[in-house]
This record gives structure tokens, C-alpha cells and sequence, in this order.
């Protein structure tokens, strides 16, 4: 048995791609460094002393963001062709923390090299705002529709900026530090997702002339409320939630 | 709900005015016999308890010993939800959609913490219990509740069907 | 729903929604599609049926509290969501455990690589109508099932480990129970092959469906198995290599085309492997402690508790206030049997998370679902959406 080399579904050998082979040695991340300093004037981050994490300042992300992560991936030497993530975070109360609320940290690694990179970009909370990249990698339509959706933070460009995880009737950012944890929102209706549909119709070059009906059955809320009058419910309970969400929630 | 006095279920006649092999009852008993040990399950998994449920249904614990062994997963056809897993807000209007299409008499259980309470995710998202949106017949604790603790809770419903009447309607919050 | 095509006729689609309560949606994913007689032409998904705020969930408790929420990210290999969690913070502390967790863990991990992986084959191949290979799996993993009660009193959810270590050392006979089970996996995934691999109808369903080339598979961010089918070579086991496994032999399995049945082929050999890895493991094991010795992290012994000030106070402070790792963010990653679970952990120097962002390796699948089906038939969509396992809890945390 070789560990070099992967064994193949029907048998050995058939080597079809390049991607077979083993993955090269990659950049120490204080040669990244040094590179994204030198060619983007991005600054080592402190709070990771683990790794490397480049910091895109807020003011320059508009300009810069689109094109530091078209280098990453293309360049020969860098090729960071996997966007692994984006993780979002809102420094509201961290100790000490100098600088905008909101980071957004973008995961990329590399498939050709073993090496690996994070961009910090710094957004500001009342411009929170950032470049899309979903032309340069399929799943950032996904990451940053899942970061608009939890923190905020909005992507110009993106073409379907919905939320992904919460529903369509949810008001607020629930990872922002400042939404409260037990603050419940409910939904009385399933997004009939027509709309999107449609917008995939057209990428194919179809025309939709008349979209039909969807049934997605009646509005839930109706239905709470007789529950709740034959007392199987904790009707207080129920109550407080509706009273903390407020109009638009239910 | 009240119950009255349970019937036997079974009442062997031993009088000279019938024959052998006929038996007398009542059609309340024969009919509940039959509810309670054909159920045929409609298994709202979402999530962990969900898996549990499928090992359940496996050979090892096999819930056909219970004659529960049917797993529709059309609520036209299920008398039985079982709900196994958490439910979301976003959740929410399925369940109650599914239940809403299901045909009388149905029974709902409510399996593991999380369908039963929300379980440890008191969050913005998770609804703090099925009851809020749908009526329970039987709970099952644990996260997940043990394969051992899924039977017991379907033992326990098939008793609770033993004793239903039939005049009465079941409370149903529709 | 009425469109107009590219070269102007008039067609009629149907619309159809599948799931989330749906048998091969897993109660959790929805799908609306248009239908033209069965090919699907356009394709949307929808997630968040099960997002139960894993992330804001996490902010609320110590380090340790959130080991229970790990389990219920990834449910089918709750062991390898508790360990890849772990060592995400053990890196913070810069610890290494000893010798022996290191091998135990290796041990679970690949063990539950296997009945992460005999689930969804057998849910796979149900969805496709072959129910015989549900009951052969399914027993297979019971045994499994077995061993983690021995272990820890838990089926599923098992929190097995401790920042820091294990919850304890494994039980006398640990071993031998291993070794019994993996002969029984092996046979298992023999019958199991015997009855699919050469099987017409089988091949049919799954050869050249919802093929996902090089290219886009890495384009949508995959990782592990599905990455794998697609002819990528790359497993973070042996790319950068963790918890000493360039030290053992083992093969990654890498399909050619890319199409269902590649995913789920090498799924059946990927379990094999790991049957070898667990083999060389258990020959490693040696007795030994299983925490690091390490008053940040572990909790002193129970004898010293008893006598000693000072462990009473670290036992005390330990177990009410948890572990606190030192400010800064960190990323860590972990082969799970979906592909590369990671980590991203922002700590304040407090006892509770700051942020906890999870790289859920289904997440990409999912958003790559769409697409892939497009043009495809409607059953195939289901027999796909098994092959790339889709585990809701990870998915939507
Ligand atoms: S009760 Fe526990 S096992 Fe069941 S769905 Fe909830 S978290 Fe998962």
C-alpha cells in the first residue's frame, strides 16, 4: 500500500487529473505576511497568534476587497482556490476593543500548496457594506447571504441577498451582540420561493409569462391563537413572545 | 378530557345460547383494538431524535413488534405523528400543515426534549415546545430518549387509545 | 407556471416543492423546483428548518457547555464534532494531550467516521429503494451503538471528550470490543457491496447522475468525501496531518467522475480504511493518563481534592467558571467524515466564547444542490441529495 497516492474507485491507477498528486509545500505564513503587506498593505492582525490573519482596514475594503481576493485566488503562487467560510463578528462588547463593531473574516485555502490565509475586513456599523465575491467563488452567494442574515452586514452586488437561516418575517440580526437570546420571532407563513425560481428561469434564458399559483396552505397565525383558547398551551408564555416581537412578527 | 369506566376489552361469552368460537363485545373495544395495534406513523424527524427513531424502526428493536411498523410519510395515510426532533419557527407552519392533513383519529407524539420543551436551545429560533402549535398525546423525555423509552411512549398511547370512547370527540385544535 | 423559451415557444412547467417534510429531504430541506415532464430545468433550495442558534447558544455558557451543543451539529459522528471542538481550543491554550487520548481519539474518530458513513449509505440506498442494505448497516451500527454505552452512557450524543482529554479512559475490554466490531463492519460493508456494486439497476440510478466536476466542486468550497468523488485528492488527514496520522496507512479513495456513484462508493471504501486506521490504533494504544496535566484545563485528582487547598480551589473554580483561553481568534480544522469541520473561535480572556463560528462541511454541499440537479431527472435528485449527506444539524446549526 502507498500513501502517496490515492487508490482509485475501479482499481488502481487511471490517473485522470492533476489533482492526484500530493499537495506541494506551501508559503510560511511569515512569508504571506510579508506578501500581503507588500502587495495589498495589509497589516498583521494581533488577535490571532495562532496563525495569519491579514487586516483589510474598513475605508479601503470598497475599493480593495474585490481585487486582493481575485489575486489570492489566481495568483500562481498563492492559489488560495477554496473559500472555506466567512465568519462574521460584531465586537460590541469586547474588552477593549478599539475600532470598528463588525469584522467579517474570509477562510481561504489553498488545494495546490499547503497554506492558508485569513482576511479580516473591518466594516463600520453604520456603512456596513462590502464588495460581493460571488463571481470568484460559487459558495460566497451562500456564506454572505448567511452573514447579511445573522450580523447584517450587507453585499452590494450580490444577486439574491435573502436570508438563509432565519425566515423571511424575521426582523433584526440575531448574532449582533446587542439581540437578545430568548427574543423569539415567529412566522406565519413559509416563503413561497417563486421568486427565486424565476430569477433561475431567466439565468437559462426562459421567459416566465404567468407564474402560476403556490399553495403553501393558511397563515399559521389564526391557528395559534384557537390552540391557545383551548388552554393546551401555556397562553402567558405565548403572549410575552408576541409581545416581544412586536407587530411585524406575527 | 374525562374517562369513563373501561370496558374489557375481550369478553369471552361462555353461555348455552351461542356457539362455540362466538364472542360478545362491545364495539367501542374491537374498535380500539384495531386503532391501537395497527398505527401507522408519520415520523416528523428533523433532527437527532430523528436518527434514533430510524434505529427504532431497524431490526434491533423493531417497532413492528407493536405493530407500528408502517412508517407513512404521507399524513393522508399516517394516524400516528411522531414528532422527533427540534422545531423551529420557520418549522412551525409545516407541523401545523401536516397535522392539519392528517384524518381523524390521529395521535401525536412528542418525542426527546427538544419537540417536548425546546429542549437546551432556549434561542430567538426554537419554539419551546409542539404544544405551542399542536396537541399532544404522549411525551417521551431524553435527548434523545432511548430506543427502549420510544417503545414505551407508543405503550403508553396504544393504553390511552384502549380507553378512548367513541362518542367523544377528540379535542382537536383545528 | 407558463414560460417562453429561448427560441420562442410556449412551454408549460411544473412547479413543485419537496420537503422539508419529506422522506429523502430528511425533514429539513426544501427544494422547489420546475418540472418539465421529469427534468427538473430550474432548481432552488431552501435551508434553516432546523436552525436552532448553535452560535448564539454558545455565547451563553462556559467552554464546556458548549461540548453538548458539538454533538448535535454533526449527530451521526457526534465523537468526531467533540474532538475536532477540543482540539480547536486546546490549540488556543497551546496543549497537547497525552499520548494515549491522542490514540483513543484517533480510535473514536475513525470509528465514527464508519457509522457516520453507514447511515448515509444505507438512508442513501434506501431512498433509491434498496431497503435489505438498511438492515445490514443499521445492525452494524448498533454494535457500534454498544461500545459508546460501555464508553460514556450515551448512544448519540455522546460528549465524549474534555478540553484538555477524555471524559475518562476507556473501559477494560475496550479493545476487544473494538476489534469484534470492526470484523463485523467489514462484513457488513462486503454484503453490502456484494449487493449494490454489480447491480444493473443500482448502476443505472447512480452512474453519470448530477456529475460535479473538479472544478466546480472546489469552486463551491467541498471538502472530504463528496471533494474526493470529484477526483480531488485532498484529505486534511494527510495534507496537514494531525493527532500523528502520517504515521499510518492508509489510502484516500478517490472517484473518477464525480457522479452519485463515486459519492457513494467511496463512502463503502472510505469505511474500510478506517477499519485499517483503527486496527493500527488499538495496536498503539498503551496505558497511560488521558488528560493533560494541565491545572488550566483539567480537573485535579479526586484524592487531592480531598486534601489539598489548592486543588479544591482549581477543582471549584474549573468546574463553575470552566477553562479561559487566552484573547485572540482562532481557526482550527478536523477531517469529519463530511469533510473539513473547523472551528473559528473568538475568545475574550473570559469563561464564556466571545464567538463561535462553525465551517459546517455540509453547508457547501448543500449550496452546490441546486445547480446540480438541474437538468436532471426528479428521482435522481433524490438519490443525489443522499449521496452528498446532508446532515441538517450541521448544516443550519
Ligand atoms: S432532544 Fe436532544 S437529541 Fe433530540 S432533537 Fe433535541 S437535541 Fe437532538
Amino acid at each position: 500500500m502507498s500513501t502517496a497516492a490515492g487508490k482509485g474507485i475501479s482499481g488502481e491507477g487511471d490517473v485522470r487529473s492533476w489533482k492526484r498528486e500530493p499537495i506541494k509545500p506551501g508559503k510560511s505564513d511569515d512569508q504571506l505576511q510579508a506578501l500581503a503587506a507588500e502587495r495589498f498593505g495589509l497589516a498583521r492582525d494581533a488577535k490571532d497568534r495562532w496563525n495569519l490573519t491579514m487586516t483589510l482596514a474598513a475605508g479601503q475594503a470598497k475599493a480593495k476587497l474585490h481585487e486582493v481576493v481575485r489575486v489570492l485566488r489566481d495568483d500562481p503562487e498563492l492559489r488560495f482556490d477554496m473559500l472555506l467560510d466567512l465568519a462574521a463578528i460584531d465586537y460590541l462588547s469586547y474588552p477593549n476593543h478599539r475600532g470598528p463593531r463588525f469584522a467579517v473574516v474570509y477562510l481561504f485555502k489553498s488545494l495546490v500548496f499547503r497554506h492558508r490565509f485569513k482576511l479580516k475586513v473591518e466594516v463600520e456599523e453604520d456603512d456596513a457594506e462590502l464588495p460581493s465575491i460571488h463571481d470568484l467563488y460559487r459558495i460566497a452567494d451562500w456564506s454572505e447571504r448567511e452573514v447579511f442574515d445573522q450580523m447584517g452586514v450587507v453585499f452590494s452586488g450580490h444577486p439574491n441577498l435573502k436570508r438563509i437561516l432565519n425566515h423571511h418575517e424575521f426582523i433584526g440580526h440575531p448574532l449582533r451582540k446587542d439581540y437578545p437570546c430568548q427574543k423569539r420571532q415567529k412566522l406565519s407563513i413559509n416563503d413561497p420561493m417563486v421568486d427565486q425560481l424565476e430569477s433561475r428561469l431567466k439565468h437559462f434564458g426562459y421567459q416566465v409569462v404567468d407564474s402560476g399559483e403556490v399553495h403553501l396552505g393558511a397563515p399559521i397565525a389564526a391557528k395559534h391563537q384557537s390552540v391557545a383558547e383551548q388552554g393546551s398551551v401555556d397562553t402567558q408564555k405565548q403572549k410575552n413572545a408576541a409581545g416581544a416581537v412586536g407587530a411585524g412578527g406575527i | 378530557m374525562t374517562f369513563k369506566p373501561v370496558p374489557a376489552t375481550v369478553a369471552a361469552v361462555s353461555d348455552s345460547f351461542v356457539p362455540d368460537g362466538v364472542i360478545a363485545t362491545s364495539v367501542e373495544a374491537v374498535v380500539n383494538w384495531g386503532r391501537r395495534n395497527s398505527l401507522w406513523p408519520f415520523p416528523f424527524g428533523t433532527a437527532c431524535c430523528g436518527i434514533e427513531f430510524m434505529g427504532v424502526v431497524s431490526s434491533v428493536f423493531d417497532i413492528s413488534r407493536f405493530g407500528a411498523e408502517l412508517v407513512r410519510f404521507s399524513p393522508r395515510q399516517a394516524d400516528l405523528l411522531i414528532i422527533a426532533g427540534t422545531i423551529t419557527y420557520k418549522q412551525a407552519p409545516v407541523l401545523r400543515r401536516i397535522y392539519d392533513q392528517m384524518c381523524e383519529p390521529k395521535w401525536v407524539i412528542s418525542a426527546g426534549a427538544c419537540a417536548t420543551s425546546g429542549g437546551f436551545y432556549d434561542c430567538y429560533c426554537t419554539v419551546p415546545g409542539i404544544d405551542e402549535i399542536i396537541p399532544v398525546d404522549i411525551y417521551i423525555a431524553g435527548c434523545p430518549p432511548r430506543p427502549e423509552a420510544f417503545l414505551e411512549g407508543l405503550v403508553q398511547l396504544q393504553n390511552k387509545i384502549a380507553r378512548e370512547h367513541l362518542k367523544e370527540q377528540k379535542a382537536v385544535g383545528a | 407556471m407558463r414560460v417562453l423559451t429561448p427560441e420562442g415557444d410556449h412551454l408549460d412547467f411544473m412547479t413543485l416543492n419537496m420537503g422539508p417534510s419529506h422522506p429523502a429531504t430528511h425533514g429539513t430541506l426544501r427544494i422547489f423546483c420546475a418540472l418539465d415532464g421529469e427534468t427538473m430545468k430550474a432548481a432552488v433550495c431552501e435551508m434553516g428548518y432546523l436552525h436552532r442558534g448553535f452560535e448564539k447558544m454558545v455565547e451563553q455558557g462556559t467552554y464546556s457547555m458548549v461540548l453538548p451543543y458539538t454533538d448535535r451539529l454533526n449527530y451521526c459522528s457526534a465523537m468526531i464534532n467533540n474532538i475536532g471542538f477540543c482540539k480547536a481550543v486546546e490549540k488556543m491554550f497551546n496543549v497537547t494531550v497525552p499520548e494515549r487520548c491522542i490514540t483513543l481519539r484517533v480510535v473514536l474518530i475513525e470509528l465514527s467516521r464508519i457509522i457516520d458513513h453507514l447511515v448515509c449509505s444505507c438512508t442513501n440506498l434506501v431512498d433509491l429503494g434498496a431497503l435489505t442494505n438498511f438492515w445490514y448497516f443499521f445492525n452494524t451500527r448498533e454494535e457500534v451503538y454498544k461500545i459508546w454505552e460501555k464508553l460514556c452512557g450515551q448512544r448519540l450524543t455522546n460528549t465524549v471528550t474534555r478540553i484538555g482529554g477524555m471524559y475518562r479512559d476507556a473501559y477494560p475490554g475496550f479493545e476487544d470490543d473494538v476489534r469484534k466490531v470492526l470484523v463485523k463492519i467489514e462484513a457488513a460493508v462486503a454484503e453490502v457491496r456484494g449487493l449494490i456494486e454489480h447491480n444493473k439497476i443500482f448502476i443505472d440510478r447512480t452512474k453519470d447522475v448530477c456529475v460535479v466536476s473538479a472544478e466546480e466542486a472546489i469552486s463551491y468550497g467541498w471538502t472530504g468525501p463528496c471533494l474526493r468523488a470529484s477526483g480531488v485528492d485532498r484529505d486534511l488527514r494527510k495534507d496537514e496531518p494531525y493527532y500523528g496520522y502520517e504515521t499510518y496507512q492508509f489510502d484516500t479513495v478517490v472517484g473518477e467522475t464525480g457522479d452519485t456513484f463515486d459519492r457513494i462508493m467511496i463512502r463503502l471504501y472510505e469505511m474500510l480504511e478506517s477499519v485499517s486506521i483503527v486496527r493500527q490504533a488499538l495496536d498503539r494504544l498503551k496505558p497511560g493518563p488521558v488528560n493533560a496535566p494541565d491545572a488550566r484545563l483539567s480537573l485535579p485528582d479526586r484524592d487531592r481534592v480531598y486534601h489539598d487547598m489548592e486543588a479544591l480551589i482549581n477543582s471549584f473554580k474549573l468546574i463553575y467558571e470552566g477553562v479561559r483561553p487566552p484573547p485572540g481568534e482562532c481557526y482550527d480544522a478536523i477531517e469529519a467524515a463530511n469533510g473539513e469541520l473547523g472551528f473559528h473561535i473568538t475568545s475574550d480572556g473570559g469563561t464564556n466564547p466571545y464567538r463561535i463560528k462553525v465551517r459546517p462541511p455540509c453547508f457547501t454541499q448543500y449550496a452546490a444542490f441546486g445547480p446540480m440537479c438541474e437538468g436532471e431527472m426528479i428521482a435522481d435528485a433524490a438519490a443525489t441529495l443522499g449521496s452528498i449527506n446532508i446532515i441538517a444539524g450541521e448544516l443550519d446549526r
